[in-house]
């Protein structure tokens, strides 16, 4: 069994024609076309291929799947309306799980073995991070639908572009707006920050909590949990112990549930309660704390289904044709615009040339259901996000005064049902 | 040469198939993937196959060499191709001072601690954040070379990497280091008998299994360009490299490799037309439980059976190798051992006394055993003759009393310390390691605890050359090649005399040797001891063939319930009142008149009279 | 000081469900010498079982134990039939590569069939509380620590009072001597594997109203109880126990008042400092030196 070389005369041997064997399988199978990589050729006849890795499953598979509604809403009305540069568009999707390895592989098959003609983007910071820098190896535009953590734009990437109004660290800014603008007496006096240790709602909260204690807000409590907890009671109780006017948590969506499940266990009501990302998606979101719960949470948000902003009303109406009359989540929203990004670019150059779309979106704005979108040189948004609020059942926009959809504001929040 | 074009040719194609076709980067990628898993395989391998510590952890390594790469790339800019050495280093340094407390443990308990230390690094590397930067994880900077160029250093890198290490486990499976680590998976307390250093050979593997995965890390994290903890340190990724080598075949050199192949392919090809990754965890189990079930040994070991039954190998019955190979002899007087004055005493045992739970099995028992002499220890079964000589060989630790030996104290050595100042033992059935030939199970022995020692040859050169001598001593050269499970019993005996005799030992304890062997063998094995003895070996017996035991030996040592009663020359313990009660029970009255018991008489219940060996 | 009695409680809770989960698994070890690594996954299919039958039919997750537990019952038969018996004589590391191989198969089915979302089972008193003075004791967690002393006091009886029990203990204790006096040795072990499975049945309609799960939590649950059956001792019932209520109360307290982000190392670091100072934990019982664990 474990002979040693010189004197096992067939070891080595059997060894080594197992392994040419192998080899050579794997030369014939693996036989493939030996073009270098170059741009496809613009046939009219052939429809051009989008590729997009997606999180439908695992830790991120709610805001993933919303992503693909999006990207296929947009797909199949460019496709009704003439299509991209006269030629029909088809998506091409798989799934990364969530994972980061899975996600690079992804990327690298769509580009170097599927060779699409465009790339759209994942969902999240921690796969958009790994996804981004394989686009930029390859030179190939990378429109994103979320990822808006800092560091993403600290790369000196140059393909890279965020379809949505703000990077992380800016979004809290208009709901420190908001407490800045009520009147001393009415403000909350001490705040929590729970926030998962997340790329994107991390910074969220850092920011929130910096501009609250600027204004004389006092934390009495913050944690970092890691993104699988599903045990809340230990932070719900700390909270409750604490008793603060103001909860505000990074959350991603069942991260979001539990802690107000906890909360609800422990029977403690915040007076405000502000998450990320978690109340965006609607109908999930309602049905799994219970409409009534939902009454006065805070939450910024990209996008609102009431908005007039181009193609919106469309959307909206496509979306609920599609899936049971149902309001979209922000995150199909943002890939909608993200595909609107992308069409304004190629249908502005003309072609499809990778730097050229860059260079043309980095240099021009482009109108989308999220309202005007702007770049920088790094690829970081440059306008604001919309303050949202659940009333009634239904979300509003409160701020900022500009796109408000309703003048009511509920503070404080209604306790538990 | 035959055989060098055959190994070497798919290292070749290996080699080529970027040239050949320079634009399939998606092959190369999966192409490189499978070389990283044949590295981590093939470490692995050298703790796990060699040794038989299996670890569930081993992904830690490449986490950690990563990691090294990333943050170095982060502050100082270096490249991770220059920072690889460094992850190795880092990976090694961790995996030497981890091993040399966890490797004491052994079986299921090691298992579960490598996981639990996999996982424990995850969430280290999450929360401290000022180091790792936390779940965020670490960019990289992209890699400066053309797109045209894509993954082809990443590929020439861990196949350049794969090299090394193949020939790392190649040397190492070559030499006592080698031989070392397969006797401590097969016998752990034997290979510590015949002094092997367990505690420095485990470390050393496991640090050498950790270097070349580190290394490989920080390839990994290039191509990745981005790090994060719980990618980095996945469970799922030491899984994999079990399956590989498993596959393959655990313990073999090309097994891992071969598996490691297998595996990527397998895995990639269940993600492209099996419906993404959540069908890859399912190919995973599946196959890690098939694999188990069905072919533990490995597909290399599997085909390799398979072929030997069809074209199967003649026993050579003359050693042509050793005949052949022996270099050019050179003459050394073997230095008699130190002169110790005749009639000094080498072996002292005062007062020992150990109890298992209420079981006193050595009772605050004292024995002398004078240099020179052939002393003999009887008893009745359960006496406690075998677990005085695991106390005195280290095998067990006293609860009570002190070993003397040479003047100096040894109850506190381990036992490959004891074994290198030269005491060597047998044992009452024959623990030889089955998974290697006689000629390395006889090499297999440490006389010194040298490092020198422990890297030489066990094919070719002094010690392997030194062994075949000793073979030749006890008359079996000709088995040198054979897989020591297929010697007889008695031949077994004498395999494991001659590993002792690669000891230099100054004193042999000798655990029945007689017991279960034909006459003849027993003439053999006494003309041995007679031999060595002459040389100045002394010998401690212990033996039930009474007739052996009195025309063999002087003094006789007789043990009853944990402590000696009575020692002297054969004839006066022959006659002793009090041995005749502890063998025979009090109410024995000899036969007739008391002039004396014969020898029949005199043996313990069992091994009586007539067809029994006399020496 | 609330905050502190709410914290103990709570550990105290989640011990209890703790003890239950890990009895199971420390009951296998210490009659087949096989760990377990499988038990998280039955947890989890369990749970997953669980919640479709509350989703379909309403019927109450903890009450729906009294279905689960001898559907597990019977699949642990069949899992020892098939598969752990033919590994029972081997080197330990097999069984552990096994039974992982196990769990990723049932993980992969269940990624497969129901898709790696997040599930929880939550019928009306999910987020309700008993509330004794200043403290709330969520009601799944009430009914859960219930639902565990239930069943382990039956275990206990049965393993004291029957004689399939004894046979078991028997059998743990000295299996050739509990063969030379006529106990079946595979038929005991197979009986000892299906109970300890049988306890993940009640184990895992619990967990589906305590916490959301998906296919991979497994590796989360069986974390937590190897370190609770390595204090308690592996092989040890009230070694599960006790270790359970500690590790239970420690990860509580730690995430209380460290963070929840090292509240899981607990269990690592707890693995690692018994098994290389006192590897037979607690209760555990030491073998003889010369004999390789």
């Amino acid at each position: 069994m474990t002979g040693l070389m010189s004197h096992r005369t067939v070891h080595p041997r059997t060894s080594s024609l197992l392994a040419t064997g192998l080899a050579t399988a794997v030369a014939l199978a693996l036989a493939g076309c030996g073009e270098p990589q170059s741009a496809q050729q613009n046939d009219p006849d052939k429809p051009i291929v989008i590729g997009t890795s997606l999180p439908l499953t695992g830790d991120f598979s709610q805001p993933g799947t919303q992503a693909r509604r999006g990207y296929e809403i947009w797909v199949e009305h460019v496709n009704a309306n003439g299509g991209l540069l006269d030629r029909q568009i088809e998506l091409k999707v798989t799934d990364d799980a969530s994972n980061q390895d899975t996600v690079v592989a992804d990327y690298t098959r769509l580009i170097t073995q599927d060779k699409v003609d465009l790339l759209l983007g994942t969902f999240s910071s921690l796969l958009n991070y790994p996804a981004s820098a394989v686009a930029e190896k390859n030179r190939m535009l990378y429109v994103e639908p979320a990822g808006g953590a800092t560091r993403m734009f600290e790369r000196g990437f140059h393909y890279l572009i965020y379809a949505q109004p703000a990077t992380a660290p800016k979004q809290a800014d208009v709901m420190v707006e908001w407490i800045k603008s009520l009147p001393a007496d009415q403000r909350p006096k001490t705040a929590a920050y729970p926030t998962q240790d997340d790329p994107f709602a991390k910074p969220v909260i850092d920011t929130m909590r910096a501009g609250l204690e600027a204004l004389g807000v006092r934390t009495v409590y913050s944690t970092v949990y890691p993104p699988d907890t599903t045990n809340f009671q230990t932070i719900a109780s700390a909270i409750a112990a604490r008793k603060p006017d103001l909860v505000a948590q990074g959350a991603v969506f069942e991260d979001g549930v539990g802690l107000i499940r906890s909360l609800q266990q422990l029977n403690y009501s915040p007076k405000i309660l502000f998450q990320t990302s978690a109340p965006s998606n609607a109908n999930q979101y309602s049905d799994a704390v219970g409409v009534a719960n939902t009454e006065g949470v805070f939450y910024t948000v990209s996008w609102n289904e009431k908005a007039k902003t181009p193609l919106n009303q469309e959307f909206v109406a496509a979306y609920a044709k599609k899936y049971n009359g149902e309001t979209p989540a922000e995150d199909a929203a943002d890939a909608f615009a993200a595909g609107q990004v992308l069409q304004a670019a190629v249908e502005a150059v003309g072609r499809i040339d990778q730097k050229a779309l860059a260079d043309w979106l980095h240099a021009n704005p482009v109108q989308t259901i999220l309202g005007e979108l702007t770049w920088d040189a790094t690829g970081a948004p440059q306008s604001y996000f919309l303050l949202a609020q659940w009333q009634g059942g239904q979300v509003e926009i409160v701020a900022p005064k500009e796109r408000a959809t309703t003048t009511t504001v509920i503070n404080p929040k209604p306790g538990w049902q | 040469m035959r055989r060098r074009a055959l190994v070497a040719a798919p290292l070749v194609a290996l080699a080529a198939y970027p040239a050949i076709r320079p634009y399939d980067t998606y092959q190369h990628t999966v192409m490189l993937l499978a070389l990283l898993l044949a590295i981590q395989a093939v470490s692995w391998n050298i703790i796990s196959g060699y040794a038989g510590y299996v670890s569930l952890g081993h992904s830690v390594f490449l986490g950690l060499g990563a990691y090294t790469a990333g943050i170095l790339g982060v502050h100082t800019g270096l490249n991770p191709f220059l920072a690889a050495p460094l992850g190795g280093l880092v990976a090694l340094v961790l995996a030497v001072a981890v091993g040399v407390v966890v490797l004491r443990t052994r079986g299921h308990a090691f298992v579960i601690i490598t996981i639990a230390l996999l996982l424990a690094t995850q969430i280290m590397a999450i929360n401290w954040a000022w180091l790792t930067n936390g779940s965020d994880g670490i960019t990289l900077s992209l890699p400066p070379w053309s797109r045209d160029i894509a993954n082809l250093p990443f590929y020439y890198f861990f196949f350049v990497l794969l090299l090394l290490t193949l020939a790392a486990s190649a040397a190492v499976r070559r030499s006592k280091f080698g031989t070392g680590l397969v006797a401590i998976r097969e016998d752990e307390d034997k290979a510590a008998a015949i002094g092997v250093n367990t505690t420095r050979f485990k470390t050393a593997a496991f640090g050498l299994s950790a270097f070349f995965i580190g290394v490989a890390g920080a390839g990994y994290a290039y191509f990745l360009t981005f790090l994060n903890p719980v990618g980095a340190f996945s469970i799922l990724g030491s899984v994999t490299i079990v399956l590989a080598a498993l596959v393959g075949g655990r313990g073999t050199l090309w097994g891992p490799v071969i598996g490691a192949f297998i595996v990527q392919f397998a895995s990639e090809a269940a993600t492209v037309y099996g419906g993404g990754s959540s069908s890859r965890v399912l190919l995973f189990g599946v196959a890690l439980a098939l694999v188990v079930l069905f072919l533990p040994a490995g597909l290399l070991p599997t085909v390799q059976a398979w072929w030997l039954r069809r074209h199967p190998v003649a026993v050579e019955y003359t050693d042509h190798a050793g005949a052949l190979g022996a270099g050019p002899v050179v003459v050394t007087d073997r230095r008699p051992p130190p002169a110790a004055a005749p009639r000094q005493a080498l072996l002292e045992v005062r007062g020992v006394s150990k109890r298992f739970g209420g079981l006193t099995a050595v009772d605050s028992a004292d024995l002398t055993v004078l240099a020179g002499t052939v002393t003999a220890l009887i008893g009745p079964n359960g006496s406690g003759k075998t677990t005085l000589f695991n106390l005195v060989t280290g095998a067990m630790r006293a609860d009570a009393g002190q070993v003397w030996y040479d003047g100096r104290r040894i109850d506190k050595l381990p036992p490959w310390r004891r074994g290198h100042l030269g005491i060597g033992r047998t044992f009452q059935v024959t623990r030889l390691f089955r998974g290697m030939t006689v000629l390395e199970n006889v090499v297999a022995p440490l006389p010194d605890g040298r490092w020198r020692t422990m890297l030489a040859g066990a094919v070719n050169g002094h010690e392997a050359d030194r062994a075949r001598d000793l073979l030749g001593l006890v008359g079996l050269n000709r088995f040198a090649d054979q897989p020591a499970g297929s010697l007889s019993y008695g031949q077994q005996k004498l395999v494991e005399l001659a590993q002792v005799l690669m000891l230099e030992p100054r004193l042999i304890l000798l655990d029945e040797p007689a017991g279960g062997v034909n006459p003849s063998l027993v003439d053999k094995l006494c003309g041995l001891v007679r031999e060595l003895n002459a040389q100045g070996v002394t010998f401690l017996v212990v033996e039930h063939n009474i007739p052996m035991v009195l025309g063999l030996c002087d003094p006789v040592v007789v043990f009853s319930r944990g402590t000696a009663i009575a020692q002297g020359a054969p004839a006066v313990i022959r006659n002793d009142p009090a041995v005749l009660d502890a063998y025979l029970g009090d109410d024995w009255r000899p036969p007739g008149a008391s002039s004396g018991v014969s020898p029949g008489a005199a043996s313990a219940g069992g091994g009586a009279a007539t067809a029994v060996g006399t020496c | 000081m609330t905050e502190l009695v709410q914290a103990l409680a709570l550990g105290v809770l989640i011990g209890g469900v703790y003890a239950l989960l890990a009895s199971g698994l420390t009951l296998i070890f210490g009659v087949l010498h096989v760990v377990n690594v499988a038990h998280g996954a039955f947890l989890v299919l369990c749970a997953m079982f669980t919640w479709w039958l509350w989703r379909e039919t309403g019927v109450d997750p903890v009450l729906a134990s009294v279905v689960t537990t001898p559907l597990m019952f019977g699949f642990g038969l069949v899992v020892y039939r098939l598969l752990i018996v033919r590994v029972a004589g081997a080197a330990p590391a097999m069984s552990v590569l096994l039974t992982f191989g196990l769990a990723l198969t049932i993980e992969g089915v269940l990624n497969v069939t129901a898709g790696n979302k997040f599930r929880s089972a939550t019928p009306g008193y999910f987020s309700e509380s008993f509330r004794i003075g200043g403290i709330s004791l969520p009601k799944p967690q009430v009914y859960g620590f219930l639902a565990a002393v239930a069943v382990l006091g039956l275990l206990y009886y049965v393993l004291t009072r029957t004689w399939t029990g004894r046979a078991i203990r028997a059998t743990a204790q000295n299996p050739t001597g509990a063969a030379l006096v006529g106990v079946g040795a595979t038929a005991t072990a197979g009986l000892a594997f299906a109970i300890g499975t049988a306890t993940t049945g009640v184990g895992g309609s619990i967990m589906s109203v305590l916490y959301p799960f998906f296919p991979a939590s497994h590796y989360d649950w069986i974390s937590r109880l190897l370190g609770i059956i390595v204090l308690g001792g592996m092989g040890s019932l009230p070694g599960a126990l006790v270790g359970a209520l500690v590790l239970g109360l420690g990860e509580t307290l730690t995430a209380t008042y460290g963070s929840l982000r090292w509240s899981t190392l607990v269990f690592y670091v707890v693995i690692l400092a018994v098994l290389l100072v006192r590897k037979q934990g607690l209760f555990g019982t030491r073998l003889r030196e010369d004999v390789a664990l």
